[in-house]
């Protein structure tokens, strides 16, 4: 469990510092930057939950209904691991950043998923409702938590101004050590997955440590110009509302000349991935596709052979095997 | 002397082996039960090639595995080349069949399609997460309507009314299959609807999107089942290439390219007469509690792995 003691003295609330936890987990590795910066600019400390292992899954599986997916069962045993240990766990309800760019609905339900079945723990959450068709934008919506919390307003909005400005920044230099990624030379197999399963330390990490074994480089496809992603996204598909797929969808079409393979990786049963996968076999043909789907089985074999043979076929189309 | 390579595909079901000359000409080649014991069916495969082979005139030079069981393997009889099963079954089928554009195969636990041009594998699919429609389907199946698996495709041949059977998932299978019995259905009908439940869920599966085109081989040891082979004419409408020795195509593939790697070594035949075992031990330093797995040859460790990071990391 990794603690961030917030060392800034000049905080008026520095005597009745809150804690607030976040489950490293889902959304956490998109908004890690912000999420950090917001609640240490208000003058807060921060508990993140440990990499997921297989006691977190496990906690995870026992409290998640049968049929969700492997990420939001992993979600729940992160937050089931920061129970007691803050004051405030932080789980958002994201819903849309307009009519035609939504979120799954188990991000809509998170947050009342999570009250539910961790009511009787005595744990406090803390939410944000993030629904711009309906005007909330994600400036009002951290003004809203913030004063849940009982900050003053000035402070709330410096702080998100701050959050905000750095999590530009580091963007920026995610992105641009992405894109050098493209023009570097050697076999290169781009992965479309969500970042949450591509970041999880237990499932995807494993895939791009082994895909650096085998001498591949693997590119992020979720690391891309998600302004500019979004509007190619409607190149290949004009009906397709979720917004991480269609970040992904048109950052493919974006890179789709620059590499030599495709992985997509889901965790299991991911509604949204079983649609798009379909479509991007489909629509980038001229490239091979390798279909991963991840459980929580903790045999690697079965993964280490599937991304073995498809490099393989790489290998042999270029010629080098 | 001359120079040989050996290759061993090691499957849930099946153990095969060859060894081929220089000009991929099988010197020596058998086929043997793995009963859940890989390490003891390799043995016994080795005393078979051994037997088979005129050591008067060959030496193996070099060696690789394959199947699930490669790793495991190749630690055993220092393979100098371990390499996935997909891979090598196309090595092995285009270097039979060079004019092959699409290699179909069923075996125990899995299933594959492998899409060939020019006599090199371009695509490929295998199943996901469950094993339905595979060889372990079959036999459960057979097991239920008191079958050998083995009589299935003749039996099948014999149906006219092949009955319906949702194949998707072997447990709804199982049910479905249960009720059509119950409703009268012809015991011969089911067994040819189960094969062409094979066929059709494997090509609405594996083979879904793929462009599936002529010449056409089918591998794996399903293959060996005649009423899935008529299935599979008939939906695909052509002829299917079964190649009698099918089953050896991975560990050709195999012998072929460590034939071809530059990494030579003597093989040495006295591992059968070694003791090998293997030990699991929890690795216990972090939660994720990795079940590290230990070979030890003649007492002695001689590899490890299953450890998620360093802490569980043994050396010999």
């Amino acid at each position: 469990m990794e603690i961030k003691n917030n060392k800034n003295i000049h905080s008026i609330y520095a005597e009745n510092q809150l804690t607030i936890g976040l489950p490293n987990a889902m959304l956490y590795k998109r908004y890690e930057t912000l999420w950090e910066n917001f609640f240490m600019a208000l003058g807060a400390n921060i508990i993140v939950s440990e990499p997921t292992n297989k006691e977190i899954i496990h906690s995870g599986t026992e409290a998640a209904i049968d049929e969700t997916c492997l990420s939001a069962k992993i979600y729940l045993g992160h937050v089931h691991s920061l129970i007691r240990k803050c004051d405030y766990i932080l789980v958002p309800r994201i819903s849309n950043w307009a009519l035609n760019r939504h979120m799954c609905s188990r991000f809509k339900s998170q947050y009342d998923l999570v009250c539910n079945i961790f009511r009787g723990s005595g744990q406090k959450f803390i939410s944000y409702d993030l629904d711009e068709a309906r005007n909330l934008t994600e400036e009002k919506a951290f003004l809203n938590m913030g004063l849940e919390l009982g900050f003053p307003k000035k402070l709330i909005k410096e702080a998100y101004k701050k959050a905000k400005k750095q999590e530009t920044a580091d963007w920026k230099y995610r992105l641009k050590s992405q894109e050098q990624l493209y023009k570097s030379e050697g076999l290169k197999v781009i992965i479309a997955a969500h970042s949450y399963v591509i970041e999880d330390e237990y499932f995807g990490k494993p895939v791009t440590d082994y895909l650096k074994e085998l001498d591949v480089i693997p590119l992020r496809a979720d690391i891309t110009d998600r302004k500019e992603a979004l509007k190619q996204s409607l190149k290949i598909s004009k009906t397709l509302v979720w917004e991480f797929n269609r970040e992904i969808l048109g950052s493919l079409h974006m890179h789709r000349e620059h590499v030599d393979g495709i992985i997509l990786i889901s965790a299991f049963p991911c509604g949204p991935d079983s649609m798009v996968n379909d479509i991007i076999a489909r629509k980038f043909s001229e490239l091979p596709v390798l279909n991963l789907v991840l459980d929580s089985q903790s045999g690697t074999a079965g993964m280490e052979t599937r991304l073995e043979s498809f490099v393989d076929i790489l290998k042999f189309k270029k010629g080098i095997l | 002397m001359q120079d040989a390579y050996l290759g061993i595909d090691i499957g849930s079901i099946s153990t095969k082996g060859v060894i081929i000359d220089n000009n991929n000409r099988i010197l020596a080649s058998t086929y043997i039960w793995t009963e859940g014991d890989p390490m003891g069916a390799v043995k016994k495969l080795l005393r078979i090639l051994q037997e088979q082979l005129d050591e008067d005139n060959y030496q193996v030079v070099a060696s690789g595995t394959t199947g699930s069981a490669r790793k495991l393997i190749g630690s055993m009889i220092s393979a100098t080349i371990v390499k996935n099963e997909i891979t090598a079954h196309a090595v092995g089928t285009t270097t039979l069949y060079p004019d092959v554009r699409t290699i179909l195969e069923i075996g125990g636990q899995d299933s594959k399609i492998i899409l060939v041009e020019n006599g090199i594998a371009v695509d490929y699919a295998m199943n996901t997460l469950c094993a339905a429609g595979t060889g372990a389907f079959l036999s459960s199946q057979s097991k239920r309507l008191g079958v050998e698996v083995e009589e299935f495709g003749q039996i099948a041949l014999k149906s006219e009314h092949p009955t319906q059977i949702a194949a998707r998932c072997t447990v709804f299978a199982e049910s479905d299959l249960v009720h059509k019995i119950q409703m009268g259905h012809t015991k011969k009908d089911i067994i040819a609807g189960l094969c062409h439940a094979v066929a059709n869920n494997y090509l609405n599966n594996v083979g879904k999107g793929k462009k599936i085109i002529s010449p056409i081989v089918f591998q794996g040891g399903v293959s060996k089942n005649v009423g899935v082979v008529a299935a599979f004419k008939e939906a695909l409408g052509c002829d299917i290439i079964v190649d009698e020795n099918g089953h050896l195509m991975g560990a050709l593939g195999i012998a072929i390219l460590a034939g071809r790697s530059a990494n030579h070594k003597l093989f040495d035949f006295s591992v059968e007469d070694m003791t090998f075992k293997t030990r699991e031990i929890n690795c216990g330093q972090c939660p994720n509690n990795c079940e590290i797995i230990c070979i030890y040859r003649d007492g002695q460790l001689i590899d490890s792995w299953g450890n998620r990071c360093d802490k569980g990391s043994l050396r010999s």
